[in-house]
């Protein structure tokens, strides 16, 4: 037995990081309104700031978007969450999908 | 149909005989339509896609029963109270919202019977009463989502209408 103590050599710590990014962790969706003639303007404009509670401003330009782009991408949630806003979405007859966020 | 003021908790409209009549009669009539199919993915690209729309179609099929017992609500006598020539008609918000995706189903629904038209300013060639019914309901709708939609002055702030 040595009458010294040797130095200990502590192994170093290793720390768990999360190296994956959000997209990995859980699939994501984009929730996505398209255009269409019958919708009034008005109207998608109040359903957006019902919905997700955006003010005048932000509403319409997402309104905007799917009025001259064809399709607007409101929000980017997990599955559950992008589900349930194409539920409500669809309850007004606005026609909203959701699709896999690359 | 004008909104006339902004109470505690609600909207106050007033209608005259003839918006009264009109806007009893779409409520009395929905749905208009037959259930459609929707869509929940334009890709298909999620292999839960197809359970996903079940469940959607099942929660759109349930979510219409719904507004048609909501309907038969606001058609009760004292929601639409007459005042000698005029009628008024006082909704809370969530009325106002159950109004609002009542009359858009019935815009919408009509709106496919005709044939999806792409432009909705021009009167399309109707080739039956049916047809000519369903174009003035579409338009009906629409103009009594307008009224309920127009603000009192300014802004109205999100949850608070």
């Amino acid at each position: 037995m040595p009458s010294v103590l040797e130095p200990l050599t502590i192994p170093k710590r290793t720390v768990k990081t999360e190296t994956g990014s959000k997209d990995q962790l859980a699939p994501t969706y984009y929730v996505i309104c398209w255009n269409d003639p019958v919708n009034l303007m008005v109207f998608v404009t109040h359903v957006f700031m019902k919905l997700f509670g955006w003010d005048r401003q932000k509403a319409q330009k997402h309104m905007m978007e799917v009025h001259e782009k064809e399709k607007s991408v409101l929000v980017r949630e997990d599955a559950e969450k992008a589900e349930f806003y194409v539920h409500q979405l669809q309850n007004y007859k606005l026609q909203a999908t959701m699709e896999p966020a690359e | 149909m004008k909104l006339i003021r902004q109470i505690r908790g609600g909207r106050e409209y007033r209608l005259n005989q003839n918006e009264a009549d009109c806007l009893r009669s779409l409520l009395q009539q929905f749905p208009i339509t037959a259930d459609v199919s929707a869509t929940i993915s334009k890709t298909g690209a999620d292999p839960e896609t197809v359970e996903r729309e079940k469940l959607l179609n099942e929660s759109l099929a349930g979510h219409r029963k719904e507004l048609k017992k909501q309907a038969m609500k606001l058609l009760a006598a004292e929601k639409f109270k007459k005042v000698e020539n005029v009628y008024w008609l006082t909704l809370n918000p969530e009325e106002h919202e159950i109004l609002l995706q009542i009359l858009n189903d019935i815009r919408v629904g009509s709106w496919r019977v005709l044939g999806e038209p792409e432009d909705l300013d021009r009167k399309p060639p109707l080739e039956s009463e049916k047809e000519l019914a369903f174009y003035k309901m579409m338009n009906l709708a629409g103009h009594f989502e307008a009224a309920l939609l127009h603000p009192v002055s300014g802004d109205i702030q999100p949850g608070h209408d």
